[in-house]
């Protein structure tokens, strides 16, 4: 009885899950096909409505009227939403795109763009040889993965010096320059200069400026097998970087995490004649009533500038859009000369467009102008997914060096031969 | 089969016919249970049908053709149609029983139940089971169901070279569990984070509730004034989001600018204390500001608890001559601890996994050479480093579930000793 | 005489305890509470007694010009209320059941359900998104209410049951001779003996959903649905230019309606209910 129930089961399970098997054959034919075909087409189709992803609070007073004149001269209704750059944009687009409710454009960081490349939430653009040439040269090339463009850029930033003018009336030109005078002035609560080097980000620019590198250039973008981060130059670099701590120009509480809140708190009380910060930073030190200079960063006392991390935001067309074509239409309109111009006036972003660079609103200006002459020393970040591997080694490599707990060599060779690792376990060849 | 002889064998027919539902119950009568039955699971088989089939074809093959399909939705819902499915065979089963037990009824000559004695009888013998079942559809969903989820991930190869929808995910048995025991930069570090982590899950979880407990008990005390305002102090840091409070005591313990090295500590004639730089001194602040984030909602539990106690307990102790002390031993604290048991336990785990406080105090600081976790790393915050920034995400979910054994299988140990102490004691 | 002494001596020394508590416990919070009054915006930079305070920030929230601080603080609340009388009513109904009845399952099924939820899960927040997704809850509050509610059964299920054990069974045991009928029993005689209990519940399932900013981080899309916690944390989760003090402004406005629900609570937790049932 019980066994004649339970075989009796088995088979009406079994004939449950025969039946079953999906006839997918003729769903995903037809489905294939149409992807195919549709990118021909779609030059012509007009879409009713692309949708936009901005950065948050990065849409006032300026996307409405560039969106405006898009739709009026094409006649394609456009939507945007405001959300977080850092991680929502990408997060949320890898959770909208296969649901169907993904948007046409998103605007993402550049280091970003080797690791959605390769999930495939963004897709390569095409576009002219003239609408490249409106961007820096660099720009363009922070939006390349592999060879291939992915994306326009919208605007760049980049580390550069920042003085409280009442402590500090001349920026100085080279960093034995600022290094002479903050031994003068660093007493007590006030610090000469301050910069947050256990942070590989900020770090980056005397690293490299004596020498080091990431990952070394090759033929078809970066080569991850040549890392050049303990090579001479880095060693010595990570010594200049120590030297500041261990000589006290640098509190022990400007180390880890939350050392930025601190660094930036001192600057915002008047405390610390010149910092070491990106363009965001200027109008929280404005706004705390400080009169701030800003200038490029001076020179590393082997006479090379600093090399800072270059990050470049871009505009990228999804790979979800049903118009690409249009969708490249949209963010060459975005980042044009005119909507560009618009764009810095309101959010204070510097655009990448070589015309305005000459442009007397951003030459007159003294944060921009800083940042994009900065910028012509800058190395953009590797945008490869392998630059992940580099952040945490390298972190706790530079913060053991600011509390003295190792030696420039040893420790940046440690922090290689973890990167090293790191890379060939996650990240197989392709 | 039963040794029972009788003439009819209706309990057969009925459970036979019962392989269609409702047919059985038509055969013993019951006409209104036999129609709720077979209506019910033809709509079931009709809404669900073609749903489970491609959930099982889904998280079988997690895919054929990238871009079109997308494993990790496949994966989820072949979990639902899989949960649906076993809501089903559940229902079926309790047809098929239903059938046998009532076809026995008649086999012995007893009438089956009438409709009204039939609705009687559910409401007697089903109370329980219609009060907890809403309860219990949510907890599938929002319990057993993310977690058959992390289970499934940790044998597939999900991780970014293998991410819809650009790629598929395929299942790969139990390769993650091999390389993380195989790879050299796992293991090395593995055991000093373990031993860490096992000192602050019993250092910070201890202390918040001891400290939860004794208060509780301090501020019950009948003869205290202003119960109100002392309780509703205690519980202020629970009110105040996690977050931000965690943000400012990593600016109170800042080295050079924090007002503990700056004020509090000069004030009591000591020196200031590298609490961001030196691992042993971060790991200390990190469980005084998890006591400190913890303890109130201990202490309202307790507070809670402490009213359930009869005074008449104390007023005979009392007469029996018991000191405060015996009192507290005796009968406060087995009756708190007995009521609480478990839900201490799920402090500890809690803080076994408490991230938030050790990524945003000091982001598992201050670096250690030649380790690649930092100082006050725990496990959960290492994998974290580890996966989450290379995208590791099948090896995540293997570390989780490793991870979850352990606790699972302590938590089990110390459930079973609570248990059987309760049970002799109390019930 | 010495009774009275050393109930004295008892007194004081709690009172000394308390006072010390009280003082750390106010410590850091007055920091929050200066920083939300310091006009800059970084939390370091400020005091807990800034030189110039000033409301700017909280006008800023309150301006809805500028933020949606109102409406998030508005669904912040509808959300907290929502869930607390639907985990209420749940809680109760299942520790009610798990203390009075014998069914299938009763044994275990509690502590399995504690179990599973010691299981770090921050993978599975893909999975719950798509079970949203697939039936049209996302980004609705009622999807993140049923989440919230789901997972707050199991512990505090626990917590009552333990508390509905230790009235007498006796009580509804009469009651039943009497007549009265299961709902009854429950209604009438236990749920108003489990009244501190049931203030605990109220209370815990109340302040889950106001510090959660993950799941709803990840349920809500809609600006304008978003919970306080979620609309805070993007104050904080920028990149570049965090606005520290704006968020601890907010949180000092999370902080008051709990405080406020606490103490409506208070009478709950004073003593004397459950004796008097003994008694009785």
């Amino acid at each position: 009885m019980k066994k004649n129930l339970l075989v009796m089961m088995l088979v009406f399970l079994l004939a449950i899950l025969a039946a079953c098997a999906p006839d997918r054959a003729e769903e995903t034919t037809p489905d294939d096909a149409g992807e195919d075909g549709t990118e021909e087409v779609t030059e012509e189709a007009k879409p009713e409505k692309l949708v936009i992803w901005e950065d948050i609070d990065k849409s006032k007073d300026w996307l409405p009227a560039a969106i405006a004149s898009f739709e009026e001269e094409h006649g394609i209704e456009v939507e945007f939403k405001e959300l977080n750059m850092a991680d929502k944009i990408r997060d949320q687009l890898r959770l909208d795109g296969p649901s169907g409710s993904a948007p046409d454009v998103v605007t993402l960081p550049h280091d970003q763009i080797g690791q959605v490349v390769i999930e495939g939430l963004i897709q390569e653009i095409t576009v002219d040889e003239t609408v490249l040439e409106t961007y820096s040269e660099s720009s363009v090339t922070a939006q390349m993965y592999d060879g291939k463009l992915y994306g326009l850029p919208k605007a760049t930033e980049t580390p550069v010096l920042i003085y409280n003018k009442e402590l500090m009336e001349e920026a100085p030109k080279t960093m034995d320059e600022l290094y002479a005078f903050s031994k003068d002035f660093t007493k007590g609560d006030n610090y000469g200069f301050l910069a947050l080097w256990d942070n590989f980000y900020f770090a980056h620019g005397a690293i490299a400026g004596m020498g080091g590198y990431v990952f070394n250039e090759a033929a078809e973008g970066l080569d991850r097998d040549d890392i050049g981060l303990n090579n001479e130059g880095a060693v010595e670099g990570a010594a200049y970087i120590q030297q500041w701590y261990q000589e006290g120009l640098f509190p022990k509480g400007i180390i880890g995490e939350s050392g930025g809140a601190a660094m930036d708190g001192l600057f915002n009380e008047g405390k610390v004649a010149a910092v070491m910060n990106g363009p965001w930073a200027f109008q929280g030190m404005r706004d705390a009533g400080i009169d701030i200079g800003i200038v490029p960063m001076p020179t590393l006392p082997n006479g090379e500038p600093v090399k800072t991390f270059m990050g470049v935001k871009g505009w990228h067309v999804t790979e979800f859009t049903k118009n690409p074509y249009w969708a490249t239409k949209l963010i060459e309109h975005l980042s044009n000369d005119e909507n560009s111009k618009a764009r810095f006036v309101a959010v204070s972003e510097i655009p990448a467009n070589v015309a305005l660079v000459d442009d007397p609103i951003i030459a007159d200006n003294e944060g921009a102008k800083a940042v994009a002459v900065q910028s012509q020393y800058a190395v953009p970040m590797p945008n490869i997914p392998e630059m992940a591997e580099v952040w945490g080694p390298m972190a706790t490599a530079l913060q053991t060096l600011a509390t003295g707990k190792a030696q420039p060599q040893e420790a940046l060779d440690e922090a290689v031969k973890s990167i090293t690792t790191n890379i060939e376990t996650n990240h197989p060849d392709k | 089969m039963d040794n029972l002889q009788t003439t009819t064998n209706h309990k057969r027919n009925a459970l036979l016919l019962s392989i269609i539902p409702g047919l059985g119950q038509f055969y013993n009568k019951q006409l209104l249970k036999g129609l709720i039955f077979l209506i019910f699971s033809s709509s079931f088989g009709f809404v669900f049908f073609e749903m489970i089939g491609e959930g099982f074809w889904g998280i079988v093959t997690l895919g054929e053709i990238p871009k079109l399909d997308h494993s990790v939705f496949l994966l989820i819902d072949g979990i639902i149609a899989i949960i649906i499915t076993i809501m089903g065979l559940a229902i079926y089963a309790f047809n098929l029983y239903d059938a046998h037990q009532n076809g026995k009824r008649r086999d012995l000559g007893i009438a089956v139940n009438s409709v009204r004695k039939q609705y009687h009888n559910l409401i007697d013998n089903g109370f329980p089971y219609l009060m907890i079942t809403p309860g219990f559809f949510l907890l599938i969903f929002v319990v057993i169901f993310p977690i058959l989820f992390v289970l499934l991930l940790a044998f597939t190869n999900y991780d970014l070279y293998h991410s819809p929808p650009n790629n598929l995910v395929d299942w790969i048995g139990f390769q993650n569990f091999v390389d993380i025991f195989r790879l050299d930069i796992w293991r090395t570090t593995f055991f000093a984070v373990l031993a860490w982590t096992i000192v602050w899950t019993f250092g910070a979880t201890t202390l918040q509730v001891a400290l939860g407990i004794f208060l509780a008990i301090l501020v019950n005390q009948k003869d205290l004034k202003g119960k109100a305002i002392i309780r509703t102090i205690m519980i202020l840091p629970w009110a105040v989001p996690a977050f931000i409070t965690i943000l400012i005591f990593s600016g109170m313990f800042n080295e050079t600018f924090g007002v503990i090295n700056r004020t509090i500590l000069p004030f009591l004639g000591m020196e200031g204390i590298p609490w961001m730089t030196n691992e042993m001194w971060t790991r200390l602040a990190l469980i005084m500001i998890q006591t400190w984030l913890g303890f109130p909602f201990i202490f309202a539990m307790t507070t809670g608890v402490l009213q359930s106690i009869p005074d008449e307990l104390y007023e005979a102790a009392t007469v029996d001559g018991a000191s405060i002390m015996q009192k507290f031993f005796s009968i406060t604290l087995p009756l708190v601890i007995f009521a609480t048991a478990p839900i201490l336990i799920t402090q500890y785990t809690f803080n076994f996994n408490n991230f938030n406080v050790i990524f945003l105090f000091n982001g598992g600081g201050p670096a250690i050479p030649g380790q690649n976790a930092g100082g006050t790393d725990i496990l959960i915050s290492w994998i974290y480093r580890l996966t989450m920034t290379s995208a590791q995400y099948g090896k995540a979910a293997a570390v989780t579930m490793i991870l979850s054994i352990i606790v699972i299988s302590v938590a089990l140990w110390q459930f079973k000793r609570t248990k059987s102490f309760q049970e002799e004691d109390m019930m | 005489m010495s009774n009275k002494k050393s109930k004295l001596i008892r007194l004081t020394i709690s009172y000394i305890i308390i006072l010390a508590v009280v003082f750390i416990i106010i410590y850091p919070l007055l920091w929050v509470v200066g920083s939300s009054l310091n006009p800059g915006q970084s939390l370091s930079g400020s005091k807990m007694f800034p030189d110039n305070p000033s409301l700017v920030h909280y006008k800023y929230l309150f301006d809805s010009e500028n933020s949606n601080y109102l409406i998030w603080y508005w669904n912040s609340m509808k959300i907290s209320i929502i869930t607390m009388v639907l985990s209420v009513i749940s809680v109760s109904f299942t520790a009610y059941s798990f203390s009075r009845y014998r069914f299938i399952g009763r044994k275990n099924g509690l502590l399995t359900f504690l179990i599973l939820q010691m299981i770090p899960n921050f993978a599975a927040l893909i999975a719950i998104y798509v079970l949203a997704n697939r039936t049209g809850l996302i980004d609705t509050h009622i999807g993140l209410i049923l989440v919230y509610v789901g997972g707050s059964i199991p512990m505090n299920t626990w917590l009552m049951k333990g508390y509905l054990d230790t009235i007498p069974k006796e009580l509804d045991e009469s009651a039943k001779m009497d007549g009265a009928g299961h709902f009854r029993i429950f209604f009438q005689i236990v749920m108003p003996l489990a009244k501190p209990i049931i203030a605990v519940v109220a209370l815990f399932t109340f302040i889950a959903p106001l510090g959660d900013f993950i799941l709803a981080r990840i349920l809500l899309r809609d600006e304008e649905k978003f919970t306080l916690a979620v609309g805070l944390y993007e104050l904080v989760a920028k990149q570049f230019g965090n606005e520290f003090t704006k968020f601890a402004a907010g949180s000092v406005l999370i902080a008051i309606p709990i405080a406020i629900l606490f103490l409506m609570f208070q009478k709950y937790f004073v003593s004397g209910l459950t004796a008097g049932g003994t008694k009785g």
